[in-house]
């Protein structure tokens, strides 16, 4: 457990001591924000132009001149530049030998980098909770007078949180941590009793688009995510070049989402457009998760293709020792 | 009693040490593909020696210690550390081992405390334990001085210094060192060599090396092996004696076959 601890810490810090990751952070920002720049002019036009699903509208919009959507070929190349160095950095340098010759499992090492990685993923989405506020054009009520013991419970916890949240950086990570857990969990036993228990509420906040939509196509994201980078995860325990590994995960993340391209050509009543569909990516984005609907077959399959790709990433670093 | 043990398990010493020997090796053998790199080999290392493991490039050193230290399993034959199978039960062979492998790589991006505070982690050392050990090992590999660096800025020397403190940390009985004084200049070399006797006081110890005063000077006994053999294995003076050789070098140059 605590070997665990310690090599996620690594893969995770050792992101940010790489210029990869901060290309990566801002090719992906300036992505999503030209695409939220677009939604948003979008729902605030007047006339017949408008969008009913703003998610669809960022997830799924397409250039006039491509049938893919601009996310998604932005979205293929970001799993494996942060997987590519995971294990192909360190057969080359030679430190996979000290990381193989820890007292540590083989499972718990695959285990520390997907999470390491996957972590740096969902960081990486955090910044788009910015958008959310006008893509589910969300209404704030503020009523001062509402003051509780619950409502001051619940401010505390938050003020106490982002307290926390200050001080990791500057060094102290641990007691840091605590206070988060702390606040977060003053917050939520004091908002919960606030919400329910008093007649006011300090804030009533109410959303003019239906916000069920956002839920699902971010459950969607972190399932997707998950499967390519574990892709890009095994494919990095194979080869030894950081740019074969990114390379080689870009060539395989082609089918999972420039088959959506296909998907127009093909007849809809014909035997090769149902397997087209369950693997095309945006596809599943375009018609179930930015619409609110969570639909089993794409979690399944996204989260089977997962396991079985860590499962094989297992095998492959075994397979080093012979 | 003693005849029961001793014919259930000969490897063990009736007179002394039940335990059985820190470094059992029997009939090791690893093939990359065709090509046997090591053949058929077998030692045992007691408990608080120092062996010096010797034999020419390619002769199957490095690839035995990687077998020891679990990066490798062997084709086929049983190695143990302390009474623990390297295949069957690894984690536990490798919590006995401390290992500085050849090239000594290392994360480079990483400073020198913060990398041994990770392998201290990585070893399921508590946080207490490595505050504790990190202070010896420091102290012991003379990194103080640098322990804020980056590993990238170190030169060589300190580099494999890093290595050895990394071995270290986790106080392990064994400590596997894949030529420690390669790349060294002669202060470093004279330090290390110290450091190294010093060592044997406390830990078994594996060191592979070319320099053969090096291992006149610092080990019991050795190892010779040469294509995948085991050459030769004793004291130092049975080896000499045995070889009728004045020195190390003239066995080392008769075994393997090198003419003047």
């Amino acid at each position: 457990m605590r070997s665990t601890l310690s090599l996620i810490r690594r893969e995770f810090t050792a992101y940010f001591l790489s210029p990869i990751a901060y290309v990566v952070l801002t090719v992906f920002l300036l992505g999503t924000g030209y695409l939220y720049k677009n939604t948003f002019n979008a729902l605030t036009t007047t006339g017949p132009e408008g969008v009913e699903y703003p998610m669809e509208a960022i997830l799924g919009s397409t250039s006039s001149t491509m049938e893919i959507p601009t996310f998604w070929l932005v979205f293929l190349f970001i799993p494996p530049l942060l997987t590519m160095r995971l294990f192909a950095e360190e057969r080359g340098t030679g430190t996979l030998e000290m990381l193989l010759t820890a007292p540590v499992k083989d499972w718990q090492i695959v285990f520390a980098k997907f999470v390491a990685c996957f972590a740096f993923y969902l960081l990486m989405w955090l910044p788009t909770i910015l958008y959310l506020p006008t893509v589910m054009d969300l209404h704030a009520q503020w009523d001062l007078h509402a003051w509780t013991l619950y409502s001051g419970v619940y401010v505390a916890g938050i003020a106490l949180a982002a307290l926390g949240v200050v001080v990791m950086p500057a060094g102290f990570v641990g007691r840091g941590f605590v206070v988060v857990l702390l606040g977060a969990l003053l917050a939520i036993v004091g908002g919960w009793l606030h919400y329910t228990k008093d007649q006011a509420h300090v804030v009533w906040i109410t959303a003019g688009i239906d916000p069920w939509p956002v839920l699902t196509a971010y459950i969607g994201i972190a399932a997707v995510g998950a499967m390519f980078l574990a892709l890009g995860l095994f494919i990095s325990s194979l080869v030894k070049g950081q740019m074969i590994a990114a390379l080689l995960s870009i060539a395989l993340g082609v089918p999972l989402i420039m088959s959506v391209s296909l998907l127009g050509e093909l007849d809809p009543s014909g035997w090769a457009y149902p397997i087209v569909a369950f693997v095309a990516v945006p596809h599943h984005f375009a018609h179930d998760f930015t619409r609110g609907v969570l639909d089993t077959r794409h979690l399944v399959f996204y989260l089977t293709s997962t396991l079985l790709l860590l499962f094989l990433t297992v095998r492959s670093v075994e397979s080093q020792r012979h | 009693m003693l005849g029961l043990i001793q014919t259930l398990h000969p490897e063990i010493d009736p007179t002394g040490d039940r335990r059985p020997p820190m470094i059992h090796v029997e009939n090791l053998t690893k093939f990359y593909g065709d090509y046997a790199a090591v053949r058929d080999v077998s030692f045992d290392v007691a408990r608080g020696q120092v062996v010096g493991f010797l034999g020419p490039n390619g002769a199957g050193k490095s690839t035995t210690m990687r077998i020891l230290t679990g990066y490798l399993t062997a084709t086929s034959g049983k190695a143990s550390i302390d009474g623990h199978d390297v295949f069957w039960d690894p984690i536990a062979a490798r919590r006995k081992i401390g290992y500085l492998s050849e090239g000594c790589p290392l994360y480079t991006e990483m400073r020198v405390e913060e990398y041994l505070r990770f392998r201290g982690g990585l070893k399921g050392m508590n946080r207490r334990d490595t505050n504790q050990r990190l202070g010896y090992v420091l102290d012991r590999c003379w990194l103080r001085d640098v322990r804020r660096q980056l590993i990238g800025t170190l030169s060589k020397g300190y580099r494999q210094r890093v290595g050895l403190a990394d071995a270290l940390i986790a106080n392990p009985p064994v400590l596997v060192l894949d030529e420690p004084t390669v790349g060294l200049d002669p202060t470093q070399i004279r330090e290390t060599r110290k450091l190294i006797k010093e060592l044997g006081q406390e830990h078994t110890l594996l060191l592979s090396t070319h320099i053969l005063p090096e291992v006149e000077m610092t080990c019991d006994s050795v190892i010779l092996i040469h294509q995948g053999r085991v050459a030769a294995h004793g004291t130092l003076d049975g080896v000499r004696s045995q070889y009728r050789g004045k020195t190390l070098e003239d066995v080392f140059v008769q075994i393997t076959g090198a003419v003047d």
